[in-house]
């Protein structure tokens, strides 16, 4: 166990080295004379602390775009390691405190549709399942289509033009309302919280159908299965049926896939967080990305490539916890 | 064997057995039919309700996007246009304060800078206070400079001049002192052996001495020459001395005035502490000066400069002139000349506004122009910057065109509200007239069936041309990733060992890059290099595709391996066939069906990350239609607010053609495998 985690952490290295390899020629390869047109805009900018060559030396020195791609990779990497990651040029602070500022609103607005996602799909999907080609199945075969489908910018869109334009329920965009200032530190907390609901609907709508889906695809495989025909064979009632031997193995998929989501709830939702002006860090980031801000992106792809990785690795080791029937090797 | 067809067979064999009576026997063809394996997923595909519904509706949007603008007769970037009555600006309203000169005697050549200086001379001669004054010009005549009445001033000509005098304290050379000669030469009268022993001791360039209580002053002329001059009072005449009647004149005569003198006009022009007297003859009129505007009851008729200087010069003595032939009278109303004509009507006005067309015409009618002066001299006298009144204005059709009468005159519409703003020195006129404008998020209508958007597109049409982007990128997009996917998934699983295991680990690479975020950030580049719409459109397709081959070949890869153990490849390998038919003959025909699902279901995936950039403005651009970028032109909160008919039903549409796909992948895939759990 513990030389198959080593073993998939060094490769798991592997691959962020190459994935930041292909990230870095894409920045590498920027337009010509962009990063000077982008160092003079960095320059003449009030309070930009730094002089157009200083801009450009920093630059140079921090991603070795004057030198060729892949020594400029080493240097880069040799200046990420050491943790030193530079200024944001759009937010004008160092990018691992903008990353600390935004990080955590994006974390709660992920945490609040993960936890609605579990708590509305798994329920709806087992029912699907213990129901197949009832109206109900239909039904939540055809919301998750659709939840599935939908485009992001259009359910906010939609959600705002409901609730903020028609009822006047919540604000258009942003985190705190007008009168934030003058709130008590508990009506301050409501107010934020009530920002939140729509971006954190939008999130819910849009991720419930796939795990429904998958909920009801692996129920079906269990229902299936010799063990629960033994289980109803020998007069087990149909509700422990459901609740002990086929849900529980259900659960041995579903907490692989969820696990490995976990370290998704922090990469930030872009368009969402960008719809809603939730500034989270799919907002910076966004922001970041069409200012062509090199210092952010770099670090936000390495984040999110990062989260993957583990993702991928925590829903494998998972996956060996939870079933003991598989090894790995 | 070969030729052994149950079906065949199995129809020879109802031939043979024509039951009459319609009886269904146990082996009867329609229980036994044996379906082709395509057949079979066919039938199970249209059993399934869902994926029917999606391919309906794939269908009818093809048939939408791809024969609709066909029939359809507006283009995507067709701007369309209307005639609107909307309050604009329609005129401009100006104090005129600049004089302007009218010739009335072309015979007479006036100097140019006389002419150029008239507007300072009239200036001059207003705050003096005096309605006349003289001027001597550079060619030697004398303008004078008549103010006729308010706005009105003369400018005439006197000839014949000829200075008769100097007087004043007028320097007068006295004599002058050759050095090397050491002589006196004097202009005037001697002056005596005292003033040359003075002279014959001057030095220096220049001095004063004083002799016999006369102050002199000498100035080195040319070489060793002194010239020594002394101030004189009195008339120095030029010619023969005048009568004192002319110097008691003169004298009193303030520069510019004139004064006559037995008979004969002159004018006195001052020098310093010179003043000369000038003899000059009779006053022609050359030009009139006018900072008044003139116009006519009937904005057609034009103005002759006849009328205009016969009017201008008979404001402010009898009031009648004629000119062309006419009589008319000429009524001063204070800050306003009215002209009447022979029968007494209202035939024109002198104002000081200039009162025209926004774009420059003077064909605002007499008596808007009338009200419009009113109203702006009581804002004047009020000190109000803006106003509001009422007055008549030809009327319009809906086409932007005036209207007229069957008799071909032209109708008013006598309760034109105008506005009258006052922006720095003119006054701005505005009202509601019928513009040709761009028809901008005009509602659905006949004509526009979804109305049009913020350019003037008709949003039908652009719907249509916008699904034709939309469909393509996801075919084509998803064609790239089958091509790349299939190729490299084919030879890691066929090949395994190295070949597959560098393969896999570039899927590894490319199954983790951040796809979204690379996608923004090109596009965020493709901006910056300013890219031609149709280039971008394809960079971007190419992109997407490369982004997601590693889910293609991964699938590939995975059936690949599984069949590659099986019976059928040994036998293929046992017959020798090459290993390109053995792998795209024998092994890919069997992924085929994971193949069209994934593809399927990739289409619509497709689509929606396409009309996600498009929306954030990174995909495809503006001109060039995207479901995307029609749901962006109206994204800003307001636009969302009030143009939800725009953006609703394209939405709708691109959720739609989403869910159909995801339903016919679905479809497709259980009707491939029946035995699958779902």
């Amino acid at each position: 166990m513990l030389k198959y985690t080593v073993k998939r952490l060094l490769y798991s290295v592997v691959i962020l080295f190459f994935v930041m390899l292909i990230v870095y020629s894409l920045m590498y390869n920027m337009p010509g004379n962009y990063l000077e047109t982008k160092a003079r805009e960095l320059a003449s900018r009030p309070g930009a602390g730094k002089s157009y060559t200083e801009w450009l030396n920093d630059l140079n020195a921090q991603y070795g775009m004057d030198k060729g791609i892949l020594r400029g990779y080493f240097i880069w990497l040799k200046t990420a390691l050491t943790g030193n990651w530079g200024d944001s040029w759009t937010w004008t602070i160092p990018v691992t405190l903008e990353f600390h500022n935004t990080v955590w609103f994006s974390f709660i607005l992920s945490l609040i549709s993960f936890v609605v996602e579990i708590l509305v799909a798994i329920p709806l999907g087992i029912m699907a399942a213990k129901k197949q080609y009832s109206f109900a199945d239909y039904f939540t075969t055809v919301f998750a289509m659709i939840s599935i489908s939908l485009p992001t910018f259009f359910l906010a869109t939609l959600l705002k033009y409901v609730f903020s334009v028609k009822l006047g329920w919540f604000d258009l965009s942003g985190m705190q309302g007008r009168d934030y200032a003058e709130l008590s530190q508990w009506g301050k907390f409501l107010d934020v919280a009530k920002h939140f609901v729509l971006p954190g609907l939008t999130l819910s709508i849009l991720s419930i159908g796939g795990l429904m889906r998958y909920t009801r695809t692996n129920m079906l495989e269990v229902l299936n299965s010799d063990y629960i025909r033994t289980a109803r064979a020998k007069g087990v009632p149909e509700k422990k049926v459901i609740s002990k031997h086929a849900f529980r193995n259900t659960l041995i998929p579903l907490v692989t896939t969820l696990g490995g989501s976990l370290p998704g709830l922090f990469s930030g939702a872009l368009i969402t967080e960008t719809l809603f002006s939730i500034r989270g860090i799919g907002f910076a980031s966004y922001n970041s990305m069409v200012q062509g801000d090199i210092p952010f992106v770099m670090f936000y792809l390495t984040f999110i490539s990062i989260l993957t990785l583990l993702g991928n690795l925590i829903s494998d080791l998972l996956y060996a916890v939870v079933d003991p029937r598989v090894r790995l090797s | 064997m070969a030729s052994y067809n149950l079906n065949e067979v199995l129809k020879k064999k109802k031939k043979s057995e024509t039951n009459a009576n319609g009886e269904v026997k146990l082996d009867d063809v329609s229980r036994v039919k044996v379906l082709s394996p395509t057949m079979q997923v066919f039938k199970r595909f249209i059993r399934n309700r869902l994926a029917v519904f999606g391919s309906v509706v794939i269908i009818v949007l093809f048939v939408f996007c791809f024969l609709g603008p066909l029939l359809y007769p507006y283009g995507q970037k067709q701007t369309f246009y209307k005639y609107e009555s909307i309050n604009v600006k329609f005129g401009v309203a100006t104090e005129n304060t600049s004089y302007t000169g009218y010739v009335v005697d072309p015979s007479i050549t006036v100097d140019v800078n006389a002419n150029s200086y008239m507007t300072t001379y009239i200036k001059e001669l207003l705050a003096s206070g005096k309605t006349r004054t003289n001027k001597l010009a550079d060619d030697g005549n004398f303008y004078q400079v008549d103010i006729l009445g308010d706005n009105v001033v003369a400018m005439s000509q006197r000839g014949d001049v000829e200075a008769v005098a100097s007087f004043g304290s007028s320097v007068v050379d006295v004599a002058t002192y050759d050095a090397v000669t050491r002589s006196v030469k004097y202009k005037g009268e001697e002056l005596g052996s005292d003033f040359e022993k003075k002279v014959a001791s001057l030095k220096g360039n220049s001095g004063k001495f004083t002799l016999d209580g006369v102050e002199y002053s000498y100035r080195r002329g040319t070489g060793k020459n002194y010239i020594i001059s002394t101030s004189k009072e009195g008339f120095i005449y030029s010619g023969a001395p005048l009568s004192s009647d002319f110097e008691d004149k003169a004298e009193k005569a303030e520069p510019g005035d004139l004064f006559s003198s037995d008979g004969i006009e002159y004018v006195v022009v001052v020098n310093g502490d010179t003043k000369t007297a000038y003899r000059v003859g009779e006053a022609r009129i050359a030009k009139v000066f006018t900072s008044y505007v003139i116009d006519l009851y009937d904005n057609s008729v034009k103005v002759t400069d006849e009328f205009r200087n016969n009017a201008l010069l008979s404001a402010y003595t009898t009031g009648k002139f004629t000119a062309d032939g006419k009589n008319y009278t000429l009524v001063d109303h204070d800050d306003v000349l009215t002209i009447y004509d022979e029968s007494g009507k209202e035939y024109g006005e002198f104002s000081n506004f200039i009162i025209r067309r926004s774009n420059g015409d003077d064909t605002i009618e007499y008596e808007a122009k009338v009200h419009i002066r009113e109203a702006i001299e009581d804002m004047q006298d009020k000190g109000l910057q803006t106003s509001q009144f009422t007055t008549r204005l030809p009327q319009q059709t809906a086409d932007g065109q005036y209207a007229y009468d069957e008799n071909g005159t032209l109708l008013y519409d006598d309760e034109s509200e105008v506005r009258v703003k006052q922006t720095d020195r003119n006054y701005e006129l505005w009202a509601n007239q019928v513009t040709y404008v761009i028809d901008r998020f005009a509602a659905p209508s006949t004509t526009h069936i979804l109305g049009t958007d913020g350019d003037g597109f008709d949003v039908f049409a652009r719907v249509m041309y916008g699904g034709r982007v939309s469909l393509m990128v996801g075919f084509v997009v998803v064609l790239i990733e089958l091509i790349i996917g299939v190729i490299m998934g084919g030879l890691a699983g066929y090949y395994g060992g190295w070949v597959d295991n560098i393969i896999m680990r570039a899927v590894d690479v490319f199954y983790c890059l951040p796809s979204m975020p690379i996608m923004i950030i090109l596009g965020g580049i493709m901006d910056a290099m300013r890219m031609d719409v149709y280039r971008r459109l394809f960079i971007m397709m190419i992109a997407l595709g490369i982004m997601g081959w590693a889910g293609v070949a991964r699938l590939v890869r995975g059936q690949i391996l599984s069949f590659r153990e099986q019976e059928f490849m040994i036998a293929a390998e046992a017959t020798g066939i090459k290993v390109k038919d053995r792998i795209f003959k024998h092994l890919i025909p069997n992924v085929m069906p994971q193949l069209i699902v994934s593809a399927t279901m990739g289409i619509g995936g497709t689509i929606l990350t396409e009309s996600t950039l498009s929306f954030l403005g990174l995909g495809v651009k503006h001109p060039l239609a995207t479901w995307g970028t029609m749901i962006n032109s109206v994204s800003s909160a307001s636009a969302m607010a009030h143009y939800a008919y725009i953006w609703i039903p394209v939405g709708l549409l691109i959720s739609f053609t989403v869910i159909a796909f995801n339903f016919i992948g679905d479809g497709l895939r259980d009707a491939y495998d029946p035995k699958g759990k779902r």
